[in-house]
């Protein structure tokens, strides 16, 4: 009698668990359901053509060409800054550092940079860039979109150096005793074979890299700051698309609220079209190894 | 095509060495260079936001830790508020992400059937993608209107010490604290609770991924013994996939936990941004990273170097955070190492 | 009771040609395991020398040190001497860029590079020599002639190299190896990882190319060696245990360790 009291709750402790681990898993989909569903809807409802040809400053009856042509400019600044120095540190970190004591600390650190407060690296940037910058034109606050493209690199280098030393470390070191033993001296072996054998991988982080960095609005705040007119000077404020959604979403008027959800469903589509490009651009690269 | 006497080709051979042999010099060095940048941002975001607060350190000294004072009219700040509101924001994150993340993980790697896995995996993976601004946006104009309608009103008249009806719960009457932790005048969904469970939300992701990944790192004849016994598969994850993965699940708490100090724009949108110390879970509130948002652009002298110094310490305290949270995770690829 | 020949006196096959790589009194370390112990031997100028053993034994060790590839990892280490032409190649002295394009190496799998079929064995060229376009189409024709590859690849020498079969890949990596024109080329178990015809294949390449080439053949395949080889040396536990032409190690061995390892009744 006892043994099959005790089987008895057993069981039932097991059937409790595994259907409350099923009901986290929905609670889970259904958050996210819920949002893509609400961006969709509401992001949908406000898409307008005017979106893409009026500026800003118009406000309510205006669009967000300005801030579209800015996000494109700062993420574009961002990975040009933060691709050829993460890929040379993540070929340092893979090719010359490995297992040896600087390497692994800096690949440490470079995880902890991963999960750093963006909104810190954003002051950062701002006493490096924008006071200096300041400084030198007598005075007028010179945030820019420069500056923005700045603290969004420091954003992406870490995800480009840790998918980038990844890659190159599964690349069969077979590769590299076969173009050393031709006397192919480590440079041109880092730079035209393995980068070229493990190239989707790289691309892939890369990609990742402007996915996560063109949702990003803390660090814009304090340096590209805002602007409501069309500028493609880098040299200039700017504004971006998550930038002016923070700023019209916390306005009263719904026509402003509109605007935001807009620029939240551009922003999200963004995202989640790269994620899925990256997606393909690693599958293939698998398929094309074996 | 007649090849070089070989005296000659050796001479070439010579050169092209000492030449390659300095080339890979040069660029071992630049590749060291651009490595060492990642040293230098953290350093860099460290000694800036330190030097950009010298002036409230210097001003206020340890004060500024306890003060609760934020108070730009007479030029007196504090960080106990926007302290107090990350810290209790994020173990609320915790508290819900936590044990929904470990059901998560354990459906994904116990109990959905297998072509279910990768994609439920995947669409928890994408939770992570969306930018936290879209955070923001739904937990302001979505969740916390539900949350005031729904939700709210339950924890006020049962549990809180000033419900709508005048009448106090049995719970707030009886049970310390209770009362006055959900207890609030404040209308609106915003609130410490509200961008509590908005940050849950965002790092249920993180943390299910990490845990999901150790889980699978679980040697399979370790369970299979452990079903030979004739152990559950609750009893497996709990008695031998939970003790053997301690440590790595320790470390995506934590690292869970670092996301969750430092988000700025989903916790932005729903904290309301009140700098008053409450105890109350369903008043406004202020973070360290809402408060730098909020207040930066338009700050000057004092004050802007207060808020430099609430990022120094909000950048020491998620170092911290995430060592540890890197430091455990490291312990459990050793194990698999070996 | 392995009474190792005096190290000075090194072992030479009756009757070959002038060695063309002299080794004295050789010792190899790997985080301070011993792993090869005095070995002296002398490999004749454009004849096949097989390296047969358990594994284990050093044989790809002992190849990986005639162009020292070892030199990549750290913590490993040679001692003693090995002479190509008369110059010690272990001294620090002799650059690696002058020992790599006379000693060329094919491993075990095969390893393009991911570019196209004639880029791969352009590549190399290009490091040492510079050529006119025209010199360079010539230099890779040969080069795939040469590894009974040119057939098989003329009409797409743009395609990529990885799209090839096993067999093809790895003669293209002779091809890539024998473009350098090296003196020395050392095949590292070079068709473990194919099926028996590219097999045979490349056995009967390697007896086309040894009246150009002194060849070093690491195998693990007895029969192969007894096929391709003019010498076969043994080794055991680090120790060179016997070295002389082919024909006698595999009828008339002197050492019983030989004997055993050939008939099969060890390890």
């Amino acid at each position: 009698m006892a043994t099959d009291w005790l089987y008895l709750r057993r069981r039932a402790v097991n059937a409790l668990a595994l259907a409350l681990s099923t009901l986290a898993t929905l609670v889970g989909l259904g958050f996210l359901a819920w949002i893509l569903w609400e961006t969709l809807r509401q992001g949908i409802a406000a898409l307008d053509l005017k979106l893409f040809t009026r500026i800003t400053a118009y406000g309510a009856d205006g669009g967000l060409a300005n801030a579209m042509v800015g996000s494109l400019v700062i993420d574009a600044l961002g990975i040009l800054i933060a691709t050829p120095i993460g890929v040379l540190a993540g070929a340092w970190l893979a090719e010359y550092a490995n297992r040896t004591r600087l390497g692994e600390s800096i690949r440490f650190l470079n995880d902890i940079l991963l999960s750093a407060p963006s909104i810190v690296l954003g002051l950062f940037v701002y006493t490096i860039v924008v006071l200096p910058s300041t400084a030198l034109t007598h005075g007028n606050t010179t945030f820019s979109g420069l500056a923005g493209g700045v603290a969004l690199a420091l954003i992406a280098l870490p995800v480009i150096v840790r998918t980038t030393d990844e890659m190159l470390r599964l690349v069969p070191s077979t590769l590299r005793e076969a173009a050393l033993s031709l006397g192919i001296p480590q440079w041109k072996l880092t730079l035209q074979i393995l980068m070229r054998a493990a190239r989707s991988g790289i691309i892939t982080g890369v990609l990742l890299a402007l996915a996560r960095i063109s949702g990003e609005t803390a660090p814009l705040l304090f340096t590209a700051f805002g602007n409501n007119y069309m500028t493609f000077n880098p040299l200039d404020k700017m504004s971006s698309l998550p930038q002016v959604i923070y700023q019209y979403a916390n306005d009263p008027g719904d026509a402003m609220h509109a605007l935001a959800w807009a620029g939240a469903f551009v922003v999200t589509m963004f995202v989640l079209l790269l994620s899925l490009v990256s997606r393909l651009v690693l599958s293939r690269n698998k398929v094309s190894h074996d | 095509m007649s090849s070089p006497p070989a005296a000659v080709a050796d001479s070439l051979a010579e050169q092209r060495s000492r030449r390659d042999a300095r080339d890979d010099r040069l660029f071992g060095w630049l590749l060291k260079g651009c490595a060492l940048l990642v040293l230098a941002a953290l350093l860099g975001a460290a000694g800036a936001t330190l030097w950009g607060g010298r002036h409230a350190f210097g001003t206020f000294g340890w004060h500024f830790l306890t003060s609760s004072a934020w108070d730009p009219g007479n030029d007196v700040y504090g960080a106990l508020v926007p302290v107090y509101g990350t810290v209790v924001t994020s173990v609320i994150a915790l508290l819900i992400a936590v044990p929904v993340s470990f059901g998560i993980a354990l459906y994904l790697s116990e109990v959905a059937p297998a072509w279910l896995r990768t994609p439920v995996a995947s669409a928890i993976e994408l939770l992570a993608g969306i930018p936290s601004i879209i955070y923001g946006m739904w937990g302001l104009f979505i969740f916390a209107p539900f949350f005031a309608e729904h939700i709210k009103p339950f924890f006020t008249s049962y549990l809180g010490d000033k419900p709508d009806d005048g009448k106090l719960s049995w719970v707030a009457a009886h049970v310390p604290f209770v009362g006055k932790l959900f207890g609030t005048d404040y209308p609106f969904g915003a609130g410490v609770l509200t961008a509590g469970i908005v940050l849950a939300v965002m790092v249920i992701p993180f943390i299910s991924s990490v845990m999901r990944e150790v889980f699978q790192t679980v040697p399979t004849r370790l369970k299979e013994s452990a079903y030979a016994l004739g152990s559950s598969t609750w009893e497996v994850a709990w008695d031998i996939v939970l003790p053997y993965t301690r440590s790595a699940v320790i470390g995506g708490i934590f690292l869970g936990l670092g996301r969750a100090l430092g988000e700025t724009m989903a916790v932005t949108f729903v904290l309301g941004n009140a700098l008053e110390l409450s105890p109350s879970l369903l008043d406004p509130g202020a973070s360290i990273a809402s408060t730098i948002a909020n207040q930066f652009s338009e700050a000057a002298g004092l004050q802007k170097s207060s808020l430099m110094a609430l990022a120094f310490l909000l950048f020491v305290v998620t170092f911290i955070v995430l060592l540890v949270a890197r430091l455990m995770l490291r312990r459990l690829a050793h194990k698999e190492g070996r | 009771m392995t009474e190792s020949a005096p190290a000075v006196a090194a072992p030479v096959p009756q009757a070959v040609a002038a060695p063309k790589l002299k080794v004295r009194d050789l010792h190899f370390y790997y985080h301070g395991f011993h792993a090869l112990k005095g070995i002296a031997m002398d490999i004749p100028e454009k004849q096949v020398t097989a390296i047969i053993g358990p594994s284990g034994c050093g044989k790809s060790t002992l190849l990986r040190v005639f162009n020292r590839i070892y030199a990549i990892y750290p913590k490993l280490e040679a001692k003693g001497s090995i002479e190509l032409d008369g110059e010690n190649i272990l001294d620090p002295h002799y650059s690696l860029n002058r020992l790599r394009s006379k000693v060329g190496m094919v491993f075990q799998k095969p390893v393009p590079f991911p570019m196209t079929i004639f880029e791969n064995v352009a590549y190399g060229i290009r490091h040492h020599e510079r050529l006119s376009r025209a010199d360079m189409e010539i230099r890779v024709e040969q080069a795939l002639r040469s590894a009974a590859l040119w057939d098989e690849v003329k009409d797409k020498l743009k395609q990529s190299a990885l799209g090839l079969s096993g067999g093809q890949q790895q003669r293209l990596c002779i091809a890539r190896g024998i473009a350098l024109k090296p003196e020395v080329l050392l095949l590292d178990e070079p068709t473990s990882a194919l099926d028996p015809i590219a097999t045979g294949r490349i056995e009967q390449l390697v007896e086309e190319l040894k009246s150009e080439y002194t060849i070093v053949i690491v195998t693990h395949n007895m029969q192969q060696a007894a096929r391709v080889s003019d010498q076969t040396a043994f080794m055991y536990m680090g120790e060179l245990i016997e070295f002389d032409s082919t024909e006698k190690i595999f009828t008339k061995p002197s050492r019983k360790q030989t004997e055993d390892y050939i008939t099969g009744r060890f390890g």
